[in-house]
């Protein structure tokens, strides 16, 4: 396995640190014992096949499921404090776009983390909300509704969503599912400026050409980890057939078995 | 035929209600606003929720709840049956998830049973007990109820100041509740209709917002049921909405339209019941089932006319191909 | 005579239902006008078929079973019981116009006018969906209340008709199985064959598009034929059995006795078959319910049965029930402790380079960290299922030779499963184990054969400790005179 080699500043903690996290969709191991170190400032792209957790890993992070095993801590905080300081950019089908809002409340909606219980937007909320989506370049499409974007605006809309949340860590799940290849330029750009002030992005991505010349760390994961590094380290042969390869078949019956007679 | 619809006079059907009939009237039309209202705000987040059936599960199983509450208590006060109503409406909701989750039959089936099951044995309840005089709901009033007679009952007293009948009251205050809290959780309300995942990522708990929502359902599906029955509440908590997104595309819109739904069709259901002499209820339900139409056909942006027009193209006529967005997401 | 079986038990459970609902409505009898006649008697009078009514009433709710039970079953499995739910609510403006045809009950244009209005409502219910952004529940309640809506206005305007009250459509809302006349069950006969026969017919075109429609369509078959035959049945089976069970409740009679069908088998031949038996059964047992007191609504007894037998299968089903696999996850635990216990014996003995045979109940305690009596009961339990032997009154334990083949093996899976995990997985050392705790019990022999393999019959696990082979399986625990050996490398 290779190992990062960040040194860990003492004051800082790490964006995401994993360690042992054991995952079950459905009572079915996805991810078995993962540990990860996350430094801050890179884009980091999460590659591997269909199924092999990659999602998961990103929800299991967030919170949205929970672990069986070990744990997950964003800036050194467990459970709904490390959430304050985190952007989501989940999958365009998780969403149902015949509903009534327009692009400027999808946007706010990303500030309703800082908003108390019943409290409302306020005029610096639409600033922000306006600021980001200047950067996806969507601000005269501020009054559509969303029903009525093409698959690359509503993923810039999730995008403009994320920054308002003007977090430091981003997550990011298929974002370049579907889109034009114009699109997919200016979020690589925006990915980058983000990167330039400091964000830790992490992305999950299906396009493997892409990956290498995209982010400057890869994380490769099939139902656990199997190198995360630099680019230039991990994007290898041997680690890629390791990743693609299916070699785990014993692992996915496993995880069967444990499903069916419940460990 | 002609025995079965009467002549249509203006005087007698639209005039002299608001005349010498006045201080019925006005009760009828605010009872049947409040209902429309309260139902129709509910109502838009089902409908949102893609959980507008088990809205109509809900307004069904509240029956026996109801039933046994009274022959417990011997009593109709609404302490009494809220209680026995909501309990009904937490149940229902337990049932279904207790089939569905811990054996393989579906959802949808999961439903149908839990209600059906429910809803029987409140009907039983009623017609066996009902020859002994226990019980005084009769079954067709409890499928469309009757809310022409709401003016006859008893008036509350506040302060020494007379209002109104009993139910109107409490249907007044429980839409006004309602009013206020969709406007206080407007956007926990919202985030968590649209994004459930972004919503738990922020911080907001779908989960509770959920089981509220469902208890607020249950509370203003039991105020509802003594007016317009199970079956009607159905369309008290859906046509609104559904009318009104057919119109707008903005949420706070859809909302005020609602409202405006539920007055037009209190009213011009209470003339069309009076002309016909049906069920006040069964005729609100007609009405806004035509506003519904009306907006199907003329609306600006999705109406049959536009489209007729403009010849959009239509979804796909095959039923067997599924048009519902994939949410299962990849792994 | 596979036939036999599900017919059988559903009478069993039929007669089960009316003596329980016996019991129940001889308490209420007592409140209201005592009938002179005891449950017994009335029974047999009922069984018996000696009135014409009940001759009606019988066959009415047998044919009204089999039809819901058939077209429910395909209901269940394609997810459309909100389908259901929505055209029989939708039928009743069809069944008001059908009275005022002429201005009598008239089976047939009943029948005519139901089904074109059920059908209209189903219509209507696609057209929304393709039309607007409104999605399947919404489309669906609007229709159900809609319609619903227009009929309730239609039979409380024909109420106030001087011939209103006797018109009898009031009995169309929750069902009157005395209602039933000999034309009413002629049609009913009529529509019921038919049913049977098409799908009968056509069983394996049905079948492949309810599954896999895609599949189906590439294979040539058409499957917009199959669903609208089969909507059109369905419209049908709910007309006929409206006026036996009301409209609000024959979704019921469609969906319940089929789930609880759904419930006791895989196969979908036999799913239709306990689905009809039990859609008859309910409908016997609210039929005759319906007869003990005048003027008590059918429909709601015979939904009640239904549920009943639902819940019967639903809690007792053989493989599906929620008793057998409460059951099931008992002994699975009850297992999984019993191996936990003989792993530590191993340990015990492996600790002690297996010099003895014997470990003693203070030794396992404190291995395990559990009290003496814990250890005495888990003992005991081993004897039970012979897996040791335990003397209570020097406390100390051997394992038989099958005890020792269980320990062996699950020491084996564990280890094994530590080294997969950190070779081929990748994984720290330090977090295999307790992933390993868990997959140990549930290893097949068939794995453990292919992690052997793959992992080219290591003889240690990650933390140094020899995996035991097939030879010291087999050898059992008595005392070594060599020291153990994991496996040996072929070359």
């Amino acid at each position: 396995m290779v190992e990062s080699r960040i040194t860990k500043l003492p004051s800082q903690a790490p964006p995401l640190e994993i360690h042992d996290l054991t995952v079950a969709y459905h009572k079915k191991p996805v991810l078995w014992g993962i540990d990860l170190v996350v430094p801050p400032g890179k884009l980091i792209g999460i590659i591997g096949p269909n199924g092999a957790g990659k999602s998961t890993l990103i929800k299991a992070a967030l919170g949205l499921i929970p672990g069986s095993s070990g744990w997950v801590k964003i800036f050194g905080e467990s459970g709904r404090k490390g959430l304050k300081r985190v952007g989501y950019v989940p999958q365009r089908e998780s969403v149902d776009w015949d509903f009534p809002v327009n692009v400027m409340d999808v946007v706010l909606m990303g500030r309703y983390g800082r908003l108390r219980l019943m409290q409302r937007p306020n005029a610096h909320d639409r600033e922000v909300a306006k600021r980001a989506l200047e950067m996806v370049h969507m601000l005269p499409f501020a009054n559509r509704q969303i029903a009525n974007l093409s698959g690359g605006q509503q993923q810039r809309v999730f995008l403009a969503r994320a920054l308002a949340q003007e977090s430091d860590l981003y997550f990011m799940d298929e974002p370049f599912a579907g889109v034009d290849a114009a699109t997919e330029s200016a979020i690589v750009g925006i990915l980058q400026e983000l990167k330039q002030k400091g964000k830790t992005i992490m992305v999950v991505h299906h396009d493997l050409p892409t990956a290498r010349n995209y982010f400057d760390m890869l994380l490769l994961l099939n139902m656990r980890v199997v190198a995360f590094g630099p680019t230039e380290e991990v994007f290898t042969y041997e680690l890629l057939q390791q990743t693609y390869g299916g070699r785990l078949t014993i692992l996915a019956e496993v995880a069967e078995a444990v499903r069916q007679r419940g460990a | 035929m002609n025995e079965l619809i009467p002549q249509f006079n203006w005087h007698d059907v639209v005039v002299s209600p608001w005349t010498d009939g006045f201080s019925s009237t006005i009760w009828i039309v605010l009872m049947g606003a409040m209902v429309a209202t309260a139902c129709g705000l509910v109502g838009n987040y089902l409908i949102l929720r893609r959980m507008a059936l088990v809205g109509d599960a809900i307004s069904h199983s509240v029956l026996p709840g109801l039933a046994i509450a009274f022959l417990l208590t011997g009593s109709r006060g609404s302490g009494v049956m809220f209680f026995g109503a909501l309990l009904a409406g937490v149940a229902t909701t337990l049932l279904i998830e207790l089939i569905h989750k811990k054996s393989r039959v579906k959802q949808d089936a999961a439903i149908g049973i839990a209600f059906t099951s429910l809803f029987a044995i409140g009907v039983i309840l009623i017609s066996v007990y009902a020859a002994s005089g226990k019980v005084d709901l009769d079954q067709e009033c409890v499928l469309y109820g009757e809310i022409g007679l709401v003016w006859l009952e008893e008036q509350t007293v506040i302060a020494g100041a007379t209002i109104g009948p009993e139910s109107v009251v409490r249907m007044t205050a429980i839409a006004l509740i309602t009013v206020v809290l969709v406007v206080l959780f407007y956007k926990e309300l919202l985030v968590s209709s649209f994004d459930p995942g972004l919503a738990s990522s922020l911080g907001i708990n779908a989960g509770l917002v959920h089981y509220a929502l469902m208890s607020w359902l249950s509370v203003v599906v039991v105020s509802a049921f003594e007016s317009v029955g199970a079956i009607l509440v159905i369309a008290m908590l859906i046509l609104p909405g559904a009318t009104a997104s057919l119109l707008t595309y903005r949420l706070p819109r859809v909302m005020a339209l609602t409202v405006l739904h539920g007055v037009i069709s209190s009213v011009g259901g209470l003339h069309l019941a009076l002309w016909l002499g049906c069920s006040t209820a069964g005729a609100m339900v007609v009405v806004g089932s035509g506003l519904f139409i009306c907006a199907w056909i003329f609306s600006p942006s999705q109406g049959l006319l536009r489209r007729w027009l403009v010849k959009v193209e239509d979804a796909p006529l095959d039923p067997t191909i599924s048009t519902k967005p994939m949410k299962e997401a990849h792994l | 005579m596979r036939l036999l079986a599900p017919a059988r038990w559903s009478m069993v459970l039929g007669l089960c239902l009316f003596a329980a609902f016996g019991v129940v409505d001889a308490h209420a009898a007592r409140i209201g006008d005592l009938s002179e006649t005891r449950i017994w008697e009335q029974a047999i009078r009922f069984f018996s078929l000696r009135d014409p009514a009940v001759r009606y009433a019988a066959l009415g709710a047998i044919l009204l079973g089999t039809s819901c039970g058939l077209l429910g079953s395909f209901i269940v499995v394609r997810k459309m019981a909100l389908v259901g739910d929505t055209l029989s609510h939708a039928v009743l403006p069809g069944v008001a116009v059908g009275f005022l045809w002429n201005m009598s009950k008239d089976p047939i244009a009943i029948f005519i006018g139901a089904v074109a209005a059920g059908l209209l409502g189903v219509l209507f219910v696609n057209w929304i969906q393709q039309t607007t952004r409104l999605k399947e529940d919404t489309a669906l309640g609007l229709a159900l209340a809609g319609f619903f809506a227009v009929g309730i206005c239609l039979v409380t305007m024909m109420q106030r008709l001087p011939t209103g009250s006797k018109s009898g459509i009031d009995k169309f809302l929750f069902g009157q199985a005395a209602a039933l006349g000999a034309a009413d069950v002629k049609l009913m006969a009529v529509v019921t064959l038919l049913s049977v026969a098409t799908i009968f017919l056509f069983y394996k075109e049905f079948l492949v598009a309810s599954f896999d429609p895609g599949f189906a369509k590439a294979s040539g078959h058409s499957v917009k034929v199959a669903h609208y035959t089969l909507m059109w049945l369905l419209a049908f089976s709910i007309v006929i059995s409206l006026q036996a069970v009301g409209v609000v409740l024959v979704s019921a009679m469609l969906i319940t006795p089929a789930a609880a069908a759904y419930l006791l088998t895989d196969r979908m031949h036999r799913m239709v078959l306990y689905s009809m038996a039990f859609g008859i059964a309910s409908g016997l047992v609210g039929a005759f319910i319906s007869f003990l007191r005048p003027n008590l609504p059918t429909g709601p007894f015979m939904v009640l049965a239904a549920s009943l037998i639902f819940a019967v299968a639903f809690v007792a089903a053989p493989r599906h029930g929620i008793v057998v696999r409460w059951w099931r996850q008992r002994s699975q635990s009850r297992r999984v402790q019993r191996e936990n216990t003989l792993k530590s014996i191993y340990h015990v003995l492996e600790g002690r380079s297996f010099q003895q045979e014997g470990v003693t109940v203070e030794e396992l305690a404190a291995r395990r960290r559990e009290t003496v009596e814990e250890i005495r009961q888990q003992a005991a339990d081993l004897r039970a299922h012979e897996l040791a032997t335990f003397d209570k009154h020097d406390g100390v334990i051997y394992l038989t030779p099958e005890g020792w083949q269980r320990a062996a093996a699950i020491v084996r899976n564990h280890r094994l499963w530590e080294l997969y995990l950190t070779n081929a997985a990748q994984i720290a050392p330090d977090h295999v184990h307790e992933d390993a705790e868990k997959i140990e019990h549930v290893l097949g022999e068939e794995v453990v054969r292919q992690l052997e393999r793959k992992l080219a019959f290591a003889k240690e696990d990650p933390h140094g400790r020899l995996i035991p082979d097939v030879a010291t399986i087999q050898r059992g625990s008595g005392p070594r005179r060599e020291a153990p050996s994991g496996y040996r490398r072929s070359e």
